[in-house]
C-alpha cells in the first residue's frame, strides 16, 4: 500500500476506532482520556496537512476495495477533499481543546468525547468517500453523533430538540438515498469516478437531483429545512460550534460541491433554483437573527444565512465564485466557531443566553470580547479579515456571470449580517455592566477563542495561501487541471 | 448428521424428564446452553463433515429428508442465537429451579421443531414441525399462569388453529394435484400441471395461513397481545425467532422451493408487506406500553421482509433473508432491554418511567444500538438489509413501494426515539429512581452480545459479504 493511502486510512480510522477506545481509556484516568481525545482529533489534522503538497501537485489518490452489490469502499483524495479535511480538522482541533475546559464540570464526559471524536472520524470518511453508499453511511453517523450531543444536558426539551434534528436530517438523508439509488441506476455504479464518466453527456433525471438537494438542504439547515439548527443551540457550546456552525452544516455544502461541481456538470435546474433558495434562506434567517434575543440562536440563524452565501457561490459555478465559496467554508468555519465558543464563555460565566440581560462584558472579559469582535468582523466581511475575501469573490463571480438581481439581494443579506452582529456585540459587550459576577473563562477556553480570532485576522492578511489552495480546488472541480 | 439437530433436543428432553429427573433437572440450563452454542458454532463451518454425511442407520428410523441451503443456515444461526438469549434472560428472571427446568424443556421442544422446520424438504413434515413449535409456544406464553398470559396464549391458539386448518387443506390440495409431498416433486408437478385453479387455491390458503403465523396486517390481532402478555424471555423467543420461522421462513420457502413467483402472488406479497410496514409503524407510534410498541414494530419489520420477498429477485430475497437475521438480533435485543427495564422498575408504561440512562448504562447503550439498527441507520446491521430491500424494489421498477418503504424508516425512527427519549435519554426523577440499578449479569451479557453482533454485522458487512456470507450461504447464487 502506498504511503498516501495509508495516510488517508489513518485520517479516517484513527478517530473512528479512537471513539470506541475512549470510554475504556477513561477507566484508567480522565486525563488520559482527554489527552487521547485531543490526539485522535489532532492527528487527522496533521495528516491532512501532509496531504496538501500532493493535492497541490494535482495528484488524485484513489483507494478502492471492490465489494459486492457495487458497495465498493472507494476513497478519493483530490484537492477539494483535502481542502475540506484540513478545514474541518483544524476547526475541530481548536474546539476539542476548548472543550477540555468547558466540559470539565459536567456529567457524561465519556459520551461527549466519544461522540465528538466519532463525529470527526465520520466527517473525514465522508470527505474522502467516493462511493455514494459510504457517503450516506458516514453522513448518517454524523447525524447519530449530533443527536446524542444535542441532547447532552438531558433536559426533556433538549432531548425533544435532539430528536427533532435527528428526524429532520434523517428524513432528508433518506430522500437523498433515494436520489442516490436513482443516480446509481442510471450510471450503473455507486462510484463517483464512474458516475462522472457515465453521466458527463447524459442529463440526470430532475427527480433524482431534487431528492439529493433535499438531503443536502436538510443537513445544511437551509430553507425549508432550517428549523432544527436554532433549536440545536441547546447543546453544549463547543458542540454547537463544531456541529452546527463550523463542520456539520458544511457537509451539505461539501456534498453539493462534490456531486454537482466535481462529479456532474451543474444541471440547469439547480443553476436556476439553488440561488433562489439560497437567497431566501440568507435573508429570512438574517432577519430572524436581527430580532432574536437568545445569543446562541442569533449565531445559529447567522449560520443559516451564511450557508446561503456558500450555496450561492457554488451554484453560480464559475471559477471566481467557486473559489470564493470554498474560501468561505474556511473563513466561516473559523469565524463562526469563534463566535459560538465566545458565546459559550459568556453563557457559562454570566449564566444566561438572553442578550437583553447582558451588557458591558468587555470590562470583565476583554479577551473574549476582542476575539468575538475579530470573528464578527470576519463574518461581516470587513477587510482585512478573512471573511472579506471570500465574500468579495462570491459577489465578484456572481456579477461576472451576470446574476445581478440575486447578487443585489445577497448584498442586502450582507448588510443585515453587519447589523445583527453589531447589535449582538453592542448588547453583550458594550454598555452598562449588568452581570457583575461574570469573569473571564478558563485558560484553555480563552486561548482557543483568542486563537480563532487571530486566525480570522491572519487568514485575511495572509490570504494568498488558502486562496491559492481554494482556487486550485475550484479549477480541478471545473476540470481545468488534468 | 443434520438429523441430530432435530433429534438431540428431543433426546435431551426425554432424558431430562425421565424418572431420574431430580438429578438431571439441574443440568437442563447447561444442556440447552450447549445445544444452542453448538448449533451457532456448526453454522460457521459449512464445509464441515457434519453437513455432508448421512447415517443410513438414522434414515431407517426417521424418514424425513433434510438438507441445508443458505436460507436454512441463516435460520439455524438465528435460532441458535435467540434461544441462547432467551435462555440467559430466563435464568435471570425465573428463580424457581423447577420452573426453569420446565422452561428449558419447552425451549428444547421449540428448538427441535424449528430446526426441523427449516431443514425438512417435504411439506407435510414441515407442517408437523410447525405444529410442534406452535404447541410449545402456546404453553410458553401462558407460562406465568395469569389472566393476561392465558388471554394472549388463547388468542394465539385460536388464530393458529385457523392457520393450521388452512395449511392442512392446502397440503391436501397439493397432494391431490401432485401426488407427493416432496418440495421438488410438487414443483415439477406445478410446472407440468393443468390444475391451475387448484394450484391457485392451495397457494392462497398457504399465504393466508402463513400471514396469520407471521402476524402480517390484517392477520395481526393476536400478535401484540401474545408478545406483551408473555413473560419477558418468551417475548424475546417469540418475537426473535418463532414467528419468523413459522410464518416468514415458511413463506419464503414455499415460494422459492415450491410455487415460484408470478405476477399475482408477487402483487399480494408486496401489498401485504407495504401495508404491514406502514400500519405497523403508525400503530407503534401510538402505543404507551413499550412491549406493545415493540410488538407493532415487529409487524412493521416483517413487512419489510415480505417486501423483499415480493421483489422476486435474488437481490430482494437476499435482503429479506438478511433482514430476518438482523431482525432476530435487534428485536431480541430490544426485548431483552425491555425485560431489563421491566424487572428493574416493574412497569411497562413509558410515561411512568424516565431517566434510566444513568442507572442502567448497559441497557441504555445497547438499546440505542438496537433501536438504530431497527430504524435502519448506518453503520448498524439493519441498514444494509433495508438498503438491499429498497434497492431491489427500485431496480425491480416498484418505485412507489420503494418510496413508501424508505419514508417509513422515518416513522420507525420516530417511535424508537420516543422509547429512547422517555426511558433513557431524559434526566429522570432522582428520588423515584434511587433504588434502580443495572439488570443482572445474564440480561446484561445477552444484551451486550446482541448489540455487538448488530454493530459488527453492520460495520463489517461490506467486508463479510464477500468472504463470509456468500460462500457460506450461497444465498445469492441460488435463485
Amino acid at each position: 500500500m502506498m504511503m498516501e493511502e495509508f495516510l488517508i486510512l489513518n485520517i479516517i480510522f484513527i478517530p473512528l476506532i479512537g471513539a470506541l477506545v475512549l470510554p475504556l481509556l477513561a477507566r484508567v484516568s480522565a486525563r488520559l482520556r482527554n489527552f487521547c481525545a485531543f490526539f485522535f482529533i489532532a492527528a487527522p489534522f496533521i495528516f491532512s496537512l501532509k496531504l496538501i503538497p500532493l493535492a497541490l501537485a494535482g495528484k488524485v489518490i484513489i483507494f478502492c476495495k471492490p465489494l459486492l452489490f457495487g458497495f465498493n469502499f472507494t476513497l478519493q483524495a483530490d484537492s477539494l477533499a483535502v481542502f475540506m479535511a484540513c478545514v474541518s480538522s483544524l476547526v475541530s482541533t481548536v474546539i476539542i481543546f476548548y472543550s477540555l475546559g468547558y466540559i470539565s464540570h459536567y456529567k457524561n464526559q465519556n459520551e461527549y468525547y466519544s461522540m465528538v471524536v466519532l463525529f470527526l472520524g465520520a466527517m473525514m470518511g465522508l470527505v474522502f468517500s467516493a462511493n455514494l453508499i459510504f457517503l450516506y453511511l458516514f453522513w448518517e453517523i454524523t447525524a447519530i453523533t449530533s443527536w446524542r450531543l444535542i441532547g447532552f444536558f438531558r433536559q426533556e426539551s433538549d432531548v425533544f430538540k435532539a430528536d427533532k434534528s435527528f428526524l429532520v436530517t434523517v428524513f432528508g438523508a433518506l430522500l437523498m438515498l433515494l436520489g442516490f439509488i436513482m443516480l446509481a441506476q442510471q450510471a450503473k455504479s455507486f462510484d463517483l469516478p464512474i458516475i462522472k464518466l457515465a453521466l458527463t453527456n447524459t442529463p440526470v433525471s430532475n427527480t433524482a437531483l431534487f431528492l439529493i438537494l433535499a438531503g443536502i438542504l436538510s443537513k445544511s439547515a437551509t430553507l425549508p429545512f432550517q428549523t432544527w439548527l436554532p433549536d440545536a443551540g441547546v447543546a453544549p457550546s463547543p458542540v454547537t460550534a463544531l456541529l452546527h456552525a463550523a463542520v456539520l452544516v458544511k457537509i451539505g455544502v461539501y456534498v453539493f460541491a462534490r456531486l454537482f461541481g466535481a462529479t456532474l456538470v451543474l444541471p440547469q435546474v439547480l443553476h436556476l433554483w439553488v440561488p433562489v433558495i439560497a437567497v431566501a434562506s440568507a435573508i429570512v434567517s438574517a432577519g430572524a437573527a436581527l430580532i432574536e434575543t437568545n445569543l446562541k440562536r442569533i449565531i445559529a440563524y447567522s449560520t443559516i444565512s451564511q450557508i446561503g452565501f456558500i450555496f450561492f457561490g457554488l451554484a453560480v459555478g464559475n471559477e471566481t465564485a467557486i473559489t470564493g465559496a470554498l474560501l468561505y467554508i474556511l473563513m466561516h468555519g473559523i469565524a463562526k466557531a469563534g463566535l459560538f465558543l465566545c458565546a459559550g464563555i459568556v453563557e457559562q460565566n454570566a449564566k444566561t443566553k438572553d442578550i437583553t440581560q447582558l451588557g458591558g462584558l468587555i470590562k470583565t472579559m476583554p479577551v473574549t470580547a476582542l476575539a468575538f469582535l475579530a470573528c464578527a468582523f470576519s463574518v461581516m466581511g470587513i477587510p482585512p479579515f478573512g471573511g472579506f475575501f471570500s465574500k468579495y469573490l462570491v459577489f465578484s463571480g456572481a456579477i461576472q456571470s451576470g446574476q445581478l438581481w440575486v447578487t443585489a439581494a445577497f448584498f442586502v443579506g450582507a448588510i443585515l449580517t453587519i447589523l445583527y452582529l453589531f447589535r449582538v456585540f453592542n448588547m453583550v459587550f458594550l454598555g452598562e455592566l449588568k452581570v457583575s459576577t461574570a469573569k473571564e473563562g478558563s485558560f484553555t477556553m480563552v486561548s482557543s477563542v483568542a486563537l480563532l480570532g487571530f486566525l480570522s485576522l491572519i487568514s485575511g492578511i495572509l490570504v494568498w495561501y488558502p486562496l491559492f489552495f481554494a482556487r486550485f480546488s475550484a479549477l480541478e472541480m471545473l476540470g481545468f487541471v488534468r | 448428521m443434520m438429523h441430530t439437530l432435530v433429534l438431540f433436543p428431543f433426546f435431551a428432553l426425554i432424558i431430562l424428564n425421565l424418572p431420574l429427573r431430580v438429578i438431571f433437572r439441574r443440568l437442563s440450563f447447561w444442556v440447552v446452553f450447549a445445544l444452542s452454542l453448538i448449533q451457532i458454532f456448526l453454522v460457521f463451518f459449512p464445509q464441515n463433515a457434519f453437513w455432508g454425511t448421512h447415517f443410513n442407520f438414522l434414515n431407517t428410523f426417521f424418514r424425513f429428508n433434510l438438507s441445508a441451503d443458505g436460507l436454512s443456515m441463516v435460520m439455524l444461526l438465528s435460532i441458535g442465537i435467540v434461544t441462547l438469549t432467551a435462555l440467559l434472560v430466563a435464568r435471570q428472571m425465573i428463580t424457581d429451579s423447577d420452573r426453569m427446568a420446565l422452561f428449558c424443556s419447552l425451549l428444547l421442544i421449540a428448538m427441535a421443531g424449528m430446526n426441523g422446520a427449516v431443514l425438512v424438504r417435504d411439506i407435510f413434515s414441515l407442517y408437523v414441525f410447525l405444529e410442534i413449535t406452535a404447541v410449545a409456544s402456546y404453553i410458553m406464553i401462558a407460562f406465568d399462569k395469569n389472566i393476561f398470559s392465558f388471554e394472549g396464549a388463547f388468542k394465539y391458539l385460536v388464530l393458529s388453529a385457523v392457520a393450521t386448518a388452512m395449511m392442512i387443506t392446502a397440503i391436501a390440495l397439493v397432494i391431490l394435484f401432485s401426488g407427493s409431498t416432496e418440495f421438488y416433486l410438487i414443483n415439477y408437478a406445478i410446472r407440468a400441471s393443468a390444475h391451475t385453479s387448484l394450484i391457485v387455491l392451495s397457494l392462497g390458503l398457504f399465504l393466508c395461513g402463513f400471514f396469520i403465523k407471521a402476524g402480517l396486517i390484517p392477520f395481526h390481532s393476536w400478535l401484540p397481545d401474545a408478545y406483551s402478555s408473555a413473560p419477558a424471555p418468551v417475548s424475546i423467543f417469540l418475537a426473535g425467532i418463532v414467528t419468523k420461522t413459522t410464518g416468514v421462513y415458511t413463506l419464503i420457502r414455499i415460494f422459492i422451493s415450491i410455487f415460484g413467483f408470478n405476477g399475482q402472488s408477487q402483487r399480494i406479497l408486496l401489498l401485504a408487506g407495504i401495508i404491514s410496514v406502514v400500519i405497523g409503524a403508525i400503530a407503534a407510534i401510538t402505543q404507551k406500553d413499550f412491549k406493545r410498541m415493540l410488538a407493532y414494530s415487529s409487524i412493521s419489520q416483517v413487512g419489510y421482509i415480505i417486501l423483499g420477498l415480493g421483489c422476486a429477485s435474488s437481490l430482494g430475497i437476499a435482503g429479506a433473508i438478511l433482514h430476518i437475521f438482523n431482525h432476530s438480533v435487534f428485536k431480541s435485543l430490544l426485548f431483552v432491554n425491555s425485560a431489563a427495564v421491566e424487572t428493574q422498575t416493574g412497569k411497562t408504561n413509558m410515561d411512568e418511567i424516565s431517566g434510566l440512562g444513568e442507572k442502567m448504562p448497559v441497557t441504555a447503550v445497547t438499546s440505542t444500538l438496537g433501536a438504530l439498527s431497527c430504524a435502519g441507520i448506518p453503520p448498524l446491521a439493519g441498514f444494509w438489509s433495508k438498503l438491499l430491500i429498497i434497492l431491489a424494489l427500485w431496480v425491480g421498477g416498484l418505485h412507489v413501494y420503494a418510496v413508501v418503504a424508505i419514508l417509513s424508516s422515518v416513522l420507525t425512527l420516530a417511535y424508537l426515539l420516543s422509547i429512547q427519549r422517555k426511558l433513557f435519554f431524559i434526566k429522570g426523577n432522582s428520588e423515584e429512581n434511587s433504588q434502580i440499578k443495572e439488570a443482572g449479569f445474564g440480561i446484561s451479557l445477552a444484551s451486550t452480545l446482541l448489540a455487538f453482533i448488530s454493530l459488527a454485522t453492520g460495520v463489517f458487512f461490506p467486508f463479510i459479504i464477500n468472504s463470509f456470507i456468500v460462500p457460506f450461504g450461497k444465498i445469492f447464487g441460488r435463485f
